[in-house]
């Protein structure tokens, strides 16, 4: 321990206690300061703003009681270390304490000055420690995701090169090649194709394991992300004759998920069944509502292989994992494929797992959250246990004649959202998720929390935005309209959550609406703020009207 | 109709090759670069029709080169298509926010390549050259 004087933070409420345990810690011989606080409310406060050495705590408080005012100490001020306080009677409650982290605990009425210093030395050194190898533990984590990142990254270089020159060969751009050179390069490409995969992967479960993957869902149709992965891959199973079909049922709402990774996730099962699976198999995808539980979506990933020994089973998705032998003669790769499948399906708040029978087949089914405004909108369209009084929708449209590069239609459908982004006050109004996959959003929407007249000022600002961006303001035209949503009357009767599910309903109706019949949104469009009133009465019939149709 | 010149940036000389070797096959003109200085300089020079580039360079990275092109009027103009060994998750909205058309991960599929720069080729005319 450093010299110097030990600051102590004695957190008990029984003045009496509090005296006595204030001279046993004086007379303990060691250089102390105590502090003494006799709420937990005041001890979170004094060591948020001034971390002690030591912490010695009394778990029965008159706001908290028995270990839970130790964890909430802890998760405030998790490096600093605690020795409980306890009556004999509550010894048990005390060891769990331990358990939960605290350093030691010591039986109020036998407490002795020495016994209460050394307490808190051992304390303070085995925190220390405990520090000081956590420390060394992230910086070994950062060390090999750097070392990884580079090691990949400078992989690719000659990878590269392998690539070029034998895909150059292979195209005759050199001269004329026999059919047996080009079986050899075949051969090569191949093998690029395979190093490049498993580069990715490298890289791809160092990221999930230090929690860098981002997944950016949106509303997405589950089937064609499906229908993606097997035009993908319809050449390597048909090389094996292997079929390869759709089952999807019919009208499934959307997902709320990440395109490109729920295609990872895909192209990695599809692709693993056709590696085990002999030729002549069959391979079916299906996707549909689970059933328990509807608000999520299944996919499944049927063969007709030669399935999973019940002894392999839990360890499939382990990192490094690899199959004994594959079916044919490809390479079996790093084992990371499951894992990095896994750490995807979990990062969307879904789950994977897998049916098989050793000799007929396997099944590998995984689940994703469907589509739901309600939980996006719920923070920003209630406070304070009531709904917002108004709620308006915004729709900007970006023209679409920009560009016909994908490429660069992307980029501008980016910095549209960016900038929406910045126009909106985060807890009360929400740009809301793109519904195409992965394509270029055209047409936005955000839902405010405001009234048709003071959403004009936010149109106003995202227009000048638009507008005055650089990079934009050669796509033409934009489109910025408003319409105000009709909200259901709150009579106390109808649950909150209830509520917030019918305005999500609403949203999703207005939205499907708007998308559909552009010209119908435009007429409500911003009103001047002079017959701002009159407009709205018009709008809010509008509403009403198509709520009675339903 | 004359052929799009492409200006190569790279300074991986077997990665040029290949990429002229493969670009000429599909009828462009090539010129290139091996660092950032005179990648922009012979942008002036050239006034190539698009620009593939790399982003870890000597004499000013990729990224440095986007901002001078970005800077100058006449070059602002010209398509980017950014290839590197680098990592898309961490380099790609970068490389577009600077002005990159697009961002192609080395190795990079032939016909991917190819595919993204005719995209970029065929931007109609007027929809950048204001900007």
């Amino acid at each position: 321990m450093n010299s110097g004087r030990t600051s102590v933070l004695l957190i008990e409420d029984n003045a009496g206690d509090a005296d006595l345990l204030r001279l046993r810690l004086l007379e303990g011989g060691s250089q102390v300061d105590v502090s003494c606080v006799d709420r937990l409310s005041s001890a979170l406060a004094f060591v948020a703003q001034q971390p002690p050495a030591v912490v010695v705590l009394d778990l029965t408080l008159p706001d908290s009681h028995g270990p839970e005012t130790f964890r909430r100490l802890h998760e405030q001020a998790p490096g600093v270390p605690v020795v409980i306080l306890t009556a004999v009677d509550d010894e048990e409650i005390a060891v769990k304490a331990v358990q939960l982290g605290a350093q030691d605990y010591l039986l109020k009425s036998q407490v002795d000055g020495k016994q209460l210093a050394r307490s808190i030395r051992y304390a303070v050194e085995r925190q220390a420690l405990l520090t000081s190898l956590e420390t060394s533990r992230q910086q070994q984590l950062q060390f090999k995701n750097e070392f990884l990142s580079h090691v990949s990254h400078e992989m690719r270089t000659p990878l590269t090169s392998i690539y070029q020159f034998s895909s150059i060969l292979w195209d005759g751009l050199a001269g004329a090649v026999s059919a047996e050179q080009r079986d050899h390069l075949g051969t090569i490409l191949k093998s690029v194709g395979q190093l490049q995969a498993m580069i990715h992967d490298l890289l791809e479960a160092t990221r999930t394991q230090s929690g860098k993957v981002r997944i950016e869902p949106h509303g997405m149709e589950v089937a064609e992300i499906m229908q993606q992965a097997i035009t993908l891959l319809k050449n390597s199973a048909q090389q094996k004759q292997i079929s390869l079909e759709l089952e999807v049922e019919p009208s499934l709402p959307l997902a709320y998920a990440d395109g490109d990774r729920v295609l990872q996730v895909l192209i990695n099962l599809i692709g693993n069944a056709i590696k085990f699976t002999s030729e002549g198999g069959a391979i079916v995808a299906r996707a549909g509502l689970v059933e328990i539980d509807p608000g999520f979506i299944y996919v499944s990933i049927s063969d007709t292989g030669r399935g999973i020994s019940p002894e392999a089973k839990p360890s499939i998705f382990e990192r490094l994992y690899q199959a004994p032998e594959a079916q044919d003669n490809s390479r079996t790769g790093l084992g990371l494929g499951l894992y990095i499948a896994k750490e995807l399906v979990e990062l969307h708040g879904g789950r994977i797992w897998v049916n098989s029978q050793l000799g007929e087949g396997s099944t590998f089914t995984f689940t994703l959250p469907r589509f739901c405004l309600d939980k996006l909108l719920g923070p920003l369209i209630t406070h304070q246990g009531l709904l917002r009084e108004s709620l308006v929708l915004i729709r900007v449209e970006v023209s679409s004649a920009l560009s016909t590069s994908t490429f660069r239609r992307k980029a501008t459908s980016l910095r549209c959202r960016e900038i929406l982004q910045r126009c909106i006050y985060p807890d009360r109004d929400l740009v809301l998720p793109g519904l195409r996959n992965g394509e270029p959003d055209e047409i936005f929407f955000i839902v405010a929390s405001t009234t048709l007249e003071l959403a004009e000022i936010m149109i106003t600002r995202i227009r000048e935005q638009l507008v005055s961006s650089p990079e934009l303001k050669t796509s033409g035209v934009f489109k910025v309209s408003a319409s105000s949503l009709d909200l259901p009357a709150a009579d106390g009767q109808v649950p909150l959550e209830k509520l917030v599910l019918q305005v999500a309903e609403h949203v999703s109706a207005s939205v499907k609406l708007a998308l559909r019949t552009p010209q119908n949104f435009n007429q409500i469009s911003i009103p001047k703020p002079a017959d701002g009133r009159a407009e709205k009465r018009r709008t809010h019939a509008k509403a009403k009207n198509s709520d009675r149709r339903r | 109709m004359p052929k799009q010149k492409i200006l190569i940036v790279d300074d991986d000389p077997d990665l040029k090759k290949g990429l002229n070797l493969r670009l000429r096959a599909n009828h462009y003109d090539t010129v290139y670069a091996s660092d950032g200085f005179s990648a922009v300089m012979m942008a002036q020079k050239e006034r190539p029709n698009l620009i593939i580039l790399d982003i870890g360079l000597p004499a000013g990275d990729g990224f440095v080169v986007l901002e001078r092109l970005q800077k100058n009027a006449a070059l602002a103009t010209i398509p980017v298509i950014v290839l590197t060994a680098r990592d898309p998750q961490t380099n790609k909205e970068r490389t577009l926010k600077a002005g990159a058309t697009a961002f192609l991960q080395k190795p990079a599929d032939n016909a991917e390549l190819l595919e993204a720069i005719s995209a970029a080729l065929d931007q109609p005319p007027g929809t950048m050259a204001q900007s």
